[in-house]
């Protein structure tokens, strides 16, 4: 079974089989969406809220959330996914450091906060989320049946 | 970004001296016992990269991040595996306490404390500019959950600067890594306050 690991500001999709791995999100956003009936899925490690420079695409588009859905979104039709059958599950934007925030909110908060209203741009529904806390998370889509397992340290494995 | 052989020399040895502080802390608080530094490293990684270089990424570790602002803005941080930071508690508390125990948290997160302090006085007083550390927090959890907490704290761009020196004590095998992230114009600072044209 073909594995891929999505390393952050990364994104990746696959069709019909195998799975989308990423690890290590902290204040990061394990991002998947997912056409059941193409059963096509794709994943990214959104890393910030937005891109700093508005006038350059960056390097990585799945680095930023205002970047990232889109890229992701075109990414899975490239695969035969629609964008109108597509469900969203999110892990991640916990706050491992406490000491670690700008303008009050946490950054995981921001990135929480940006990816739901890009989702929402372009109507995007999310089914499942495991997010906030200060726990880091790994995060595993199985393209075969769209189920999204979450991990943490000292935790049982959460299905969304 | 490019830097000559000598700028490379002298920011090393910042980063040497400035490690130096923050071991001899840690070896007086440890009973003397002797800690052995490795070359700096003066790291500039494009960001895609930068997860070969964190190691397993679901691998646990103890991280302790201080935040630093005054005349330059960067992060530092603290980054022990968990055996090391199991081993680092029980000896600073003659083994009365665990890493699992909150006072045990406490400790590191001092020990981090003051082991970042110390670098960053010697920094300090080296450079003539005022630096101010953070409350420090501490995390036990994923490497890569660590890391990307820090760098989204740091917000790098595309490449990422990143002064990192390692230290080993071999009495009770403990091993870490002292991480300085200065933001990318105030490395340029950095750079100049030793004398020399940073680009």
């Amino acid at each position: 079974m073909q594995e891929l690991f999505v390393n952050m500001g990364e994104m990746a999709a696959l069709k019909s089989s195998g799975v989308l791995t990423t690890v290590g999100l902290g204040s990061c956003i394990g991002l998947t969406i997912y056409d059941p009936v193409a059963q096509v899925g794709g994943m990214a490690h959104i890393f910030l809220a937005r891109n700093p420079n508005s006038e350059k695409a960056p390097e990585l588009p799945g680095k930023y959330a205002d970047t990232g859905v889109k890229a992701l979104i075109d990414l899975v039709e490239s695969l035969g996914a629609r964008q109108r059958r597509l469900e969203a599950k999110l892990a991640g934007g916990a706050n491992i450091f406490n000491n670690l925030s700008a303008n009050g909110l946490s950054i995981g908060q921001q990135n929480i906060i940006a990816v739901r209203e890009q989702l929402e741009k372009y109507q995007i529904p999310i089914v499942g989320e495991q997010v906030a806390g200060n726990k880091g998370r790994k995060m595993r889509l199985s393209i075969e049946t769209g189920i999204v397992i979450v991990t943490s340290v000292g935790q049982q494995p959460v299905e969304i | 970004m490019e830097m000559n052989y000598q700028q490379l020399d002298f920011l090393k040895e910042l980063a040497n001296i400035g490690t130096g502080h923050a071991t001899t802390a840690l070896s007086t608080m440890l009973d003397n016992k002797r800690l052995v530094i490795d070359v700096p490293e003066i790291l500039l990684i494009s960001f895609d990269q930068i997860s070969t270089h964190i190691g397993a990424l679901d691998q646990i570790v103890a991280g302790i991040y201080i935040g630093v602002s005054g005349d330059i803005q960067g992060h530092m941080a603290f980054i022990l595996d968990f055996e090391s930071a199991k081993t680092l508690v029980r000896s600073l508390t003659d083994n009365k306490v665990d890493i699992s125990d909150e006072l045990g948290q406490s400790a590191l997160q001092e020990v981090g404390n003051i082991m970042v302090t110390s670098y960053l006085n010697a920094l300090a007083t080296m450079t003539d500019l005022f630096l101010a550390p953070s409350v420090p927090a501490v995390a036990i959890d994923m490497a890569g959950a660590v890391w990307d907490s820090i760098l989204a704290g740091a917000a790098v761009a595309d490449i990422i600067t990143l002064i990192k020196t390692m230290f080993t004590a071999d009495e009770i095998e403990i091993s870490g890594s002292i991480l300085f992230l200065p933001s990318e114009q105030d490395f340029g600072r950095l750079a100049q306050s030793l004398g020399m044209e940073a680009y």
